[in-house]
């Protein structure tokens, strides 16, 4: 006998327990909930519909939306170089591969070469940006565990690299930073001891992390064995990044289709784990901080010195001293200012490896000063659908902690 | 795993064109990436194909998404060619040999169908809805084919160059823009 919505919503607001039940079956006792929108271990505005026997997840429904705001779409109605505005919101904790991936797709069609410090800085800022994301995806796994420290001790150490990031770019997110062509403007004069500074406080400071979390009993209680998912299933779900490596899947698109300073073949090594759960994305991570902290030390000492951008002046605007001795820099100046550079006609896809696995941008050009089309393939959006079969069998208590190893940025995945 | 065998550029597209035969109608090499075009009826053949053929192996797949291209080349260039006004477009990437694929798919304009690749790709779910409700695409045979971001209620297509923005439509200048043409021989 089924009870009707009312009768049971009226019961529970009289045990005080709120109307999250969206319907309860009485002969088996399978109820749906409601977990979300605002809910705060959802990382975002992801809603969840639960359907439950007991404690045990039956059936887990991402249900998005709530973030859309038809971004690419309104990429359509910007000139090529001003859209970067509006791709690098999309994913919101690892913006500079939102930029690099647009970019790359659009320096394609334009057939444009990047000078090789403008190369070093991309790659060098992206690095710093998977350091940050990946502190952000530690903290929260440690919070929605109850190990708040963690979220503290995340956050400190972001801090610092989102401070190199306003010293280098003017702003703490949505950086706006890349172009088409290399970067808008050179390092500052004293990046080289800030970037330093956070190689040397990250290689510290993750052996602290692991001190305190990765042993500890209670979080491996809660995490290994939980949330597993073997590689057949991943890769047919299109899930990439950490939550793709832990099941053993060696794949790395720095590695396998090298981009930016990544062509001149940087030493690092890609971490995978085996076990394909909640832990192995947890140790993935940590060890992906290490390599990345040894990355942006190459980066560093590697920099090679000219120019930072393409300095074709069809595309990029003419130094500021040159407005005042030329006046085709004057003219190059009003064009790209008032309708921007068209690009050929044509069509490409480009990939980076973001924090969270493949972003990829299809750009279309029908010949015009803005993109046509530009479909972004965020790794949120498709790792989130893998939350279902990861959820299925497993306790309220384990998604909590599935939902924060998937580590989803609702900006990416409802773009 | 790490690529084994690098295959892209001409190489990769003589290996797909001599896998899919007549499945597919035009395929070249675009920007070391392959692209095809196939009817909608061959879809979920071709894309079965590519994943299983040995030397492509095309497993992972990576997006699903649609083109509308009737404001190809926009009015100043009407040139421009302007290729099939509306096409669903699959993308699939083999990990053992590096190649992109991109499976253009042409679609009626008045009436969009197209078979659902779920059976081959189940992350391809979510691809379709999206599609689905942005470009009112309807994919056959989908488990669930309901609205993904929209509300249920909502009309028209975002993503169609038909549905304008209403914010970013250009709006006559409310103004007369000679003077003679104003009221008054513009003095008044």
């Amino acid at each position: 006998m089924t009870v009707s919505r009312e009768e049971l919503v009226g019961r529970l607001e009289a045990d005080g327990q709120g109307a999250f039940v969206e319907w309860f079956d009485e002969t088996d006792e399978r109820m749906v909930i409601n977990m979300g929108p605002v809910h705060p271990s959802t990382h975002g505005v992801l809603r969840l519909l639960l359907t439950l026997d007991g404690e045990t997840v039956l059936e887990c429904k991402p249900i998005i939306g709530y973030l859309h705001t038809g971004m690419e779409k309104e990429c359509e109605d910007q000139t090529w170089r001003a859209a970067i505005t509006i791709v690098t919101r999309m994913d919101y904790l690892a913006p500079f591969f939102n930029e690099q991936a647009y970019s790359l797709a659009v320096e394609k069609l334009l057939d444009i070469e990047v000078p090789p410090r403008g190369k070093y800085i991309r790659s060098l800022i992206t690095e710093m940006n998977r350091l940050s994301s990946h502190l952000v995806a530690f903290g929260t796994q440690g919070l929605d565990m109850g190990a708040m420290s963690a979220m503290f001790y995340g956050f400190r150490e972001r801090e610092v690299i989102l401070d190199f990031f306003e010293m280098v770019t003017g702003l703490r997110m949505n950086n706006n930073y890349f172009l088409p062509g290399g970067v808008w403007e050179d390092l500052p004069e004293d990046w080289e001891r800030a970037a330093r500074t956070i190689v040397e406080m990250m290689k510290r400071r993750v052996e602290e992390y692991e001190q305190l979390i990765t042993e500890n009993p209670i979080f491996l209680e809660r995490t290994k064995g939980i949330g597993a998912i073997t590689t057949e299933e991943a890769l047919a779900l299109g899930a990439t990044g950490p939550i793709l490596r832990a099941t053993g899947y060696d794949w790395d698109l720095r590695r396998d289709m090298p981009y930016d300073a990544f062509e001149d073949g940087l030493s690092f090594s890609v971490p995978v784990a085996a076990e394909g759960d909640v832990y192995a994305r947890y140790k993935v991570r940590i060890a992906e901080i290490r390599e990345s902290t040894k990355l942006v030390e190459q980066l560093i000492d590697r920099m090679p010195s000219g120019d930072h951008k393409n300095m074709d002046p069809k595309i990029t605007h003419p130094p500021r001293d040159e407005l005042n001795r030329s006046m085709e820099a004057v003219i190059h100046h009003f064009k790209l200012s008032t309708q921007g550079y068209t690009v050929p006609p044509g069509e490409t896809y480009a990939a980076v490896e973001s924090p969270r696995g493949e972003l990829g941008v299809y750009a279309i050009s029908d010949g015009g000063s803005s993109p046509y089309r530009c479909h972004v393939r965020d790794p949120s959006f498709v790792n989130l659908q893998s939350l279902g079969p990861m959820a299925r069998g497993g306790l309220v208590a384990d998604l909590i902690s599935t939902i924060a190893s998937v580590d989803p940025v609702m900006g990416g995945v409802d773009r | 795993m790490p690529v084994t065998e690098r295959v892209v550029g001409q190489q990769a597209l003589d290996r797909v064109t001599a896998e899919l035969g007549s499945l597919v109608g035009d395929a070249r090499v675009n920007f070391d990436q392959i692209d095809v075009t196939c009817t909608p009826g061959n879809l979920v053949e071709v894309v079965a194909k590519l994943r299983e053929a040995a030397g492509i192996e095309a497993r992972f797949f990576t997006f699903l998404s649609a083109v509308d291209r009737t404001a190809f080349g926009g009015e100043e260039r009407p040139d421009t060619e302007r290729g099939t006004p509306l096409e669903v477009l699959v993308h699939l990437y083999s990990p053992d040999h590096a190649t992109h694929i991109n499976i253009h798919v042409p679609v009626d304009q008045a009436d969009p169908r197209c078979p659902s690749i779920t059976s081959v790709f189940g992350g391809a779910l979510w691809a379709e809805r999206e599609c689905a409700e942005m470009f009112g695409i309807d994919f056959t045979d989908h488990p669930n084919l309901t609205n993904l971001y929209l509300p249920e209620d909502f009309e028209g297509n975002p993503l169609r160059k038909a549905f304008k923005l209403p914010t970013r439509m250009v709006k006559p200048w409310p103004g007369a823009k000679d003077p003679e043409e104003a009221a008054g021989g513009g003095r008044g």
